[in-house]
């Protein structure tokens, strides 16, 4: 039992870790939150790599207007960011999308760590199961003999 | 079995391992190139656009002059929806080529441009156009909405609509009359 006392509490670290980042956050409350919240998601697109909530681009500003706007009209989170695809192409947005090819980005990590973790535990048993050097009475006598004209 | 035979054994399984995540991890990497390599370029990628094949989006403003202008009453013909800026070098050599275009179809008045000023000033633009001439309506995008209704990153963009507003084909950098014209007469070939 006190050997399995890390592992146990090993995975009971990673199990609260998977609930707390399954559970995220809440949800944005406020208008401002919201659209916030949807622009962070959405590339500024006269820009690189920033969001349309951190650029001060006039493009990045009409797109937080429009999330506004939408946000307004009674539109899901969901029916704007599709939208805003539906205008510039799934590049707009900043986390890949979980289908066709981009799938790989999200799948990639995750078989990764499967396989790196099976190959820890393949490890570990074998380390475990390899026999200790065994030591015959030759290999004493041998010892002492040496043991005994070094001194 | 003796010590030496285990070691050995041991050795051999080791580099049996060895070569078994050596092998994986070179499938592994000629899947990724093998996705890679088969991707179309960014270059390639950049010219596409959701709304090809669609209805363009609708697009109306006050132009240059002060009329209203909309892309809807310029349904019947073929119209090169032109996002541009005079701040932007591409836009500055592609303008005679546009010039060129226009007065080609002048006569017919099937085909023209309408331009939409991208991040630029009204001012700026008409002192543009003095310069270099040209007599097609502009229009101002305050707010950059209209850029957005149709997925513009940054000038010079143009749409090719069909005379039924049909967005079928786009493009990120500068045109030309010839390529235009090629584009064209593709379209009027299939029926548009």
């Amino acid at each position: 039992m006190k050997g399995r006392l890390p592992w146990l509490l090993m995975a009971l670290v990673l199990a609260v870790a998977l609930a707390i980042g399954a559970q995220g956050h809440s949800g944005p409350r406020t208008e401002a939150q919201r659209v916030k919240h949807i622009a962070s998601e959405i590339r500024c697109p006269t820009c690189r790599n920033q969001s349309a909530a951190e650029s001060d681009a006039a493009a990045a500003k009409a797109v937080r207007d429009e999330i506004t706007r939408r946000v307004r009209a009674g539109e899901s989170d969901g029916e704007i960011v599709a939208f805003m695809v539906s205008r510039y192409g799934s590049d707009i947005l900043l986390k890949p999308e979980g289908s066709g090819v981009a799938t790989l980005v999200w799948a990639l990590p995750v078989v990764a760590v499967v396989v790196a973790l099976a190959g820890l535990a393949v490890a570990f048993r074998r380390w475990r199961a390899r026999p200790g050097v065994s030591v015959s009475d030759e290999d004493r006598a041998l010892v002492e003999r040496e043991l005994e004209s070094s001194r | 079995m003796s010590d030496v035979d285990v070691d050995v054994a041991v050795s051999r399984s080791h580099r049996h391992t060895a070569r078994w995540a050596a092998i994986s991890l070179g499938v592994v990497l000629l899947l990724f190139i093998a996705v890679l390599a088969t991707r179309k370029s960014a270059a390639d990628k950049q010219a596409e656009s959701p709304l090809l094949g669609k209805q363009a989006p609708s697009l109306t403003g006050t132009a240059l002059d002060g009329s209203q202008v909309s892309l809807s009453s310029m349904h019947g013909k073929w119209v090169v929806v032109n996002f541009m800026a005079s701040w932007c070098v591409p836009c500055q050599e592609e303008h005679p080529e546009l010039v060129k275009f226009t007065q080609r179809h002048q006569g017919a008045g099937d085909a023209g441009v309408l331009g939409v000023i991208f991040d630029d000033t009204e001012p700026n633009v008409r002192h543009f156009f003095d310069r270099e001439g040209g007599s097609w309506p502009v229009v101002s995008d305050p707010g950059g909405h209209t850029a957005l209704d149709f997925g513009v990153r940054g000038p010079p963009e143009s749409f090719l609509i069909d005379p039924n507003g049909f967005v079928v084909w786009k493009a990120i950098g500068q045109v030309n009359a010839d390529g235009l014209e090629k584009l064209l007469s593709e379209g009027k070939a299939r029926g548009g």
